[in-house]
Parts: structure tokens; C-alpha cells; sequence
């Protein structure tokens, strides 16, 4: 069912990095390796858009000098990242997943690329992703992207091809974007770690982050560890965005040596066990939460009424926001953009101003029950989502119906954009498996510009479980499948 | 609120946006979702929404 852990495309970043470091695993050779398999693979998962091959060998050759002359970075030196192609990168095509962006071509790196070339890391390639990075794409311009686990099933929005690449051994790294959950939901899909830091955490200059108000850039990995080396990289004031935070970056890294001991969990019923979660999702929360309790934590069950509200109110100003940006490709390219994103958005254009304003106050008053509850506790915890990765066909946003626009769009969401709304970090981690072999997840939160304490219970969790160490086997696609993706 | 086609069309010559007649349905029922969300929000919220500033969570110097 699995692939391996030891095969190195599957190691641990962090452990990979080790390995370069002292030379026993030369970063050629990782790239190489993580560029076979795209080959193979890719146009079955459609995870990349663009695969900077040449540059990335380049890369990797120099960085194999560098680090063969004394002159070793740090833990990503030589490390191959895949990034959501909703980042500008300088000389490489940037399609936000659109056919009108189709011959974009930024002349600069947003500063989260800048700062993981300045670590040694090597852009390996273009990830795909919901049309301008927000879910609900119908018919992808760059391909159908595919669940590792099983090709007919979604692999989550609208990080998608981030998702996918880190669990189909496609890279060490990747970088995600979230609004709602665009981070956290393909990590929980594809059985990867994923987090959406704190709002001004990591700068979002470069990036195409029209929803000013929620847009997060973040790490998806295969472990904690690895996330932890990621946002250590990305972290930081950056002058050139205006909301991101002076706040001093904390040695990430140092929380994993924790336990669990005197900290107090909140598992939030609203958000856990509403109407509808699905029968192997609860039972995998459970068994989580029995395991946290058995590793030293105290465990309470929490309520948040307030958090049902949080996906309208976030739709209501956050696509209006995003909306608001693209009008003039609204009024002209209509039908060059997906039926999905053009529909959405266009329904954000047409939230009247009053609406807005009162949506936006209604976030303060959501994002506060969030914040209060957080005083009483270390971390809240819920699934990931509600449900495992469904089959791509029943999952499409397809609305014709005021029924098809609840279940659809509004209440799928309703694990991830509280916290969203309410500006903390949160944490997706490996959590168990169907038996049907897909992804189950947890979801981990904590105070903002807190991330020492997701990464802490979240690694606990991890290194207790072993979730982590699972593997798609993508020896048993169907090549074919690929084919018939592609549109 | 359940806006009609029409509604929803003239709604976005307000800005401009000449919705195509086979997504007129689709953008009608989402506008109509959202804004019915909005009122049942209001109906629960609507006195503490009126107490609070509508100040997006982005304090980059917020202590916490």
C-alpha cells in the first residue's frame, strides 16, 4: 500500500538536510530523483503547472560546490520547494491557475521565494491550484489535480498541487496559500502537515493576496519538523508588506522537545462533532484525542456557537475583496475564466457596501469568542474537515440549487474558517486513514504569533502516531487517468 | 433576502459586470445564499455587531 520512508524522496526534510550536510546525500541527485518522478507522475496528478527542471539541476549543482567548499547554509541547503503558483517568481510563468495569466511572467520573487533561495532551497517548480487561488474551480485550465491516495478522489482546494506534490514525493517542501483553508485542507486530503501561520507572520508581498484581510502564505510538509524549518525560513518583517509583524521570529525548532504535560486542549463541539461529520472522522478524533490525553494533556470539550458564522461572513468580505481586484477581467474575459471562479466572484462583486461593513463587524464578533476561548485553553482542536477526501465528481462546487450552495459552499468550510476569521495559527497533522486508505487529519490552534504551540502539540502527536511515516504508492495509477485529466 | 435574475442583473450593471444569461442562475443563487446568511447572522449577532468595531484581524503589532 505504502512507499517507503528510507527512500530519500520520502525522508524527512529535515532528515534530507542532515544528510547534505554531511554529505551523504548529494542535492543532484534529490532533484534528479523528485524530477524522475514528475515525469512519470505528474501528468496523472497534475500537481505541477510549471517544473523549472534546468534551473533546479543548476541549482542543485551549485549548491553541491557551495556546500562541498565549507560553505553549508542551513537545514534547507540544497532542498528542492514547490510553491502555489499564486507567488510571483521572477523568469517563471505565474497562471494563478487561469488561462487569462497563461503568458504571465513576474520580473521579481515574491519575499518568501527570495528568502528560501537565500537558505539554499531550490524551486523545483509551479504548483497548480484553484483558478486565483480560491476553491471552487469546475474545469482546471492546467489539468484535473488527482489525489495521490486514489486518483478519483479531490485532493482539497485550492493549495491543491502543493498538497499533492509533498505527498507523492514530488518534493521536500512546498508553500501553500490560505484564506479559508487553502493550506490546511490539501494537507489533510493528501495525509501531509500543513499550516496557516498568524495573519503577519510571514510577509505576503509578491504573492497575488487580493484577500487582504485572510490571506496567509504557509508551509505544507511531510512532518512538524519540516514545517518548522519552512516557517523559520519564511518568518519575519518584511518592509515591503505593511501588515506584516515586527514581532521577533522564535526558534521554532526548540518546541519540539516538548511534552504535553500541563497543557489543556479545547475540543470544539460545534466544529468536531456537528450534524453530518462523517462516522470514520469522528472515530479518528476520538482515538486522537484519547491519544493527547494519554500523552500528559488535559482535554475538554469547548464551545464556540458563534463559528457557524464564520464561512458566510468570511465569503461576504474576503471574496468581495478578491472580487473587487479583478473586476476589470471580470468585465472583459468573462468567459475565459472558469464557470466555478466566475460565478463566486462574481457574486462577490454584487455584496452591497452595507452588507460588507456588517459582515465585517460580525468577524470582530466571531474572531472575539475565538480569542476568549483561547484564554481559557492552550490549543483547540477539531477535524481537519468533516469528511475524507470525497470522490472528485460529487465534490465539484457545482451550484444550481439554494441546497446545492449550503452543502456545497457553505457548510463544507466550517472546520477551518473560524480560525481563519479569527487570525490564529492553526496546524493540520496526519490523523489516521479510512478503510479505504484516505487521509484523516487534525486540526490544532492555538493564540496568535503562537505557532511554538501548535508545532509542540502537533509533534507530540506526530512522533506518538507515526501517521506521518505513510506513503501513496503511485507504482498502482492508471496512466491513463492522467490523459483523460488533462483539459 | 432572494433576489430574482432580473434583480441580480441589475445589481451588477452597478458595476459595471454584464452577467451572461447561463450563469445568471448560478450568481443569483449564491448572492441569495450569502445575503440570507447575513440576515440570519443579523437576527443573532446584530446588537453586539452593533457594539464593535469592524476592524479586520490584521494588528501587526497587536500583543496578544
Amino acid at each position: 500500500m505504502q512507499s517507503s520512508s528510507t527512500d530519500p524522496v520520502f525522508l524527512s526534510a529535515a532528515e534530507q538536510g542532515r544528510l547534505i550536510r554531511d554529505r551523504k546525500l548529494s542535492p543532484v541527485e534529490l532533484v534528479q530523483a523528485y524530477l524522475a518522478r514528475i515525469e512519470r507522475w505528474n501528468p496523472v496528478l497534475c500537481a505541477y503547472i510549471t517544473v523549472c527542471a534546468d534551473a533546479a539541476l543548476a541549482e542543485a549543482r551549485a549548491a553541491e560546490q557551495e556546500i562541498a567548499a565549507g560553505r553549508w547554509r542551513g537545514p534547507l541547503h540544497g532542498l528542492p520547494f514547490g510553491v502555489k503558483d499564486q507567488l510571483n517568481t521572477k523568469g517563471v510563468k505565474t497562471t494563478l491557475g487561469s488561462r487569462i495569466l497563461a503568458d504571465n511572467v513576474p520580473d521579481h520573487d515574491a519575499t518568501v521565494i527570495t528568502r528560501l533561495k537565500a537558505a539554499g532551497a531550490i524551486l523545483i517548480g509551479k504548483e497548480n491550484l484553484h483558478e486565483f487561488g480560491k476553491g471552487g474551480t469546475i474545469e482546471f485550465a492546467y489539468g484535473q489535480p488527482r489525489n495521490p491516495w486514489n486518483i478519483e478522489h479531490n485532493p482539497a482546494s485550492s493549495s491543491s498541487g502543493s498538497g499533492i506534490a509533498v505527498a507523492s514525493g514530488f518534493t521536500s517542501g512546498s508553500l501553500g496559500e490560505d484564506t479559508g483553508g487553502s493550506v490546511r485542507s490539501p494537507a489533510a486530503a493528501n495525509g501531509v502537515v500543513g499550516l496557516r501561520p498568524t495573519f503577519g507572520r510571514v510577509s505576503r508581498w509578491g504573492g497575488v493576496m487580493y484577500g487582504w484581510t485572510a490571506d496567509v502564505i504557509g508551509p505544507l510538509t511531510r512532518t512538524i519538523e519540516d514545517n518548522a524549518l519552512f516557517l523559520q525560513a519564511i518568518a519575519g518583517h518584511d518592509p515591503k508588506d505593511a501588515l506584516s509583524s515586527t514581532r521577533p521570529v522564535p526558534d521554532y525548532a526548540a518546541a519540539l522537545n516538548g511534552n504535553l504535560k500541563g497543557l489543556t486542549l479545547g475540543v470544539v463541539e460545534e466544529m468536531t462533532w456537528p450534524q453530518g461529520v462523517n462516522p470514520e472522522v469522528a472515530a479518528a478524533m476520538e482515538e486522537a484525542l484519547r491519544t493527547l490525553e494519554a500523552l500528559g494533556a488535559t482535554v475538554t470539550k469547548v464551545s464556540l456557537p458563534r463559528a457557524k458564522y464564520a464561512v458566510p461572513l468570511q465569503l461576504l468580505t474576503s471574496d468581495s475583496d478578491i472580487a473587487a481586484m479583478m473586476l476589470k477581467q471580470w468585465r472583459t474575459r468573462w468567459r475565459e475564466l472558469d464557470v466555478g471562479t466566475r460565478t463566486r466572484l462574481a457574486a462577490g462583486c454584487l455584496v452591497p457596501a452595507a452588507v460588507y461593513h456588517r459582515a465585517m463587524r460580525g468577524r470582530a464578533v466571531v474572531r472575539r469568542e475565538v480569542l476568549d476561548m483561547l484564554g481559557t485553553v492552550d490549543a483547540l482542536l477539531c477535524p481537519t474537515s468533516l469528511n475524507p477526501p470525497g470522490r472528485i465528481d460529487a465534490t465539484k462546487e457545482n451550484v444550481d440549487s439554494a441546497e446545492a450552495m449550503q452543502q456545497k459552499v457553505l457548510l463544507r468550510r466550517i472546520s477551518t474558517y473560524p480560525f481563519s476569521m479569527a487570525n490564529v495559527p492553526a496546524i493540520a497533522v496526519p490523523a489516521g486513514f479510512t478503510k479505504t486508505g484516505l487521509p484523516l487529519s487534525l486540526q490544532i490552534a492555538a493564540k496568535p504569533f503562537d505557532e511554538t504551540t501548535v508545532f509542540r502539540v502537533a509533534h507530540v502527536f506526530e512522533r506518538s502516531t507515526q501517521w506521518h511515516t505513510r506513503h501513496p504508492d503511485l507504482t498502482k495509477l492508471a496512466p491513463a487517468a492522467g490523459k483523460e485529466s488533462r483539459s | 433576502m432572494k433576489l430574482t435574475p432580473d434583480q441580480t442583473r441589475m445589481l451588477a450593471a452597478t458595476v459595471g459586470l454584464d452577467i451572461p444569461e447561463e450563469d445568471l442562475e448560478n450568481v443569483t443563487l449564491r448572492v441569495s445564499a450569502l445575503l440570507e446568511s447575513m440576515a440570519q447572522i443579523e437576527a443573532a449577532l446584530g446588537a453586539e455587531m452593533d457594539a464593535v468595531e469592524p476592524v479586520p484581524p490584521v494588528f501587526p503589532r497587536e500583543d496578544f
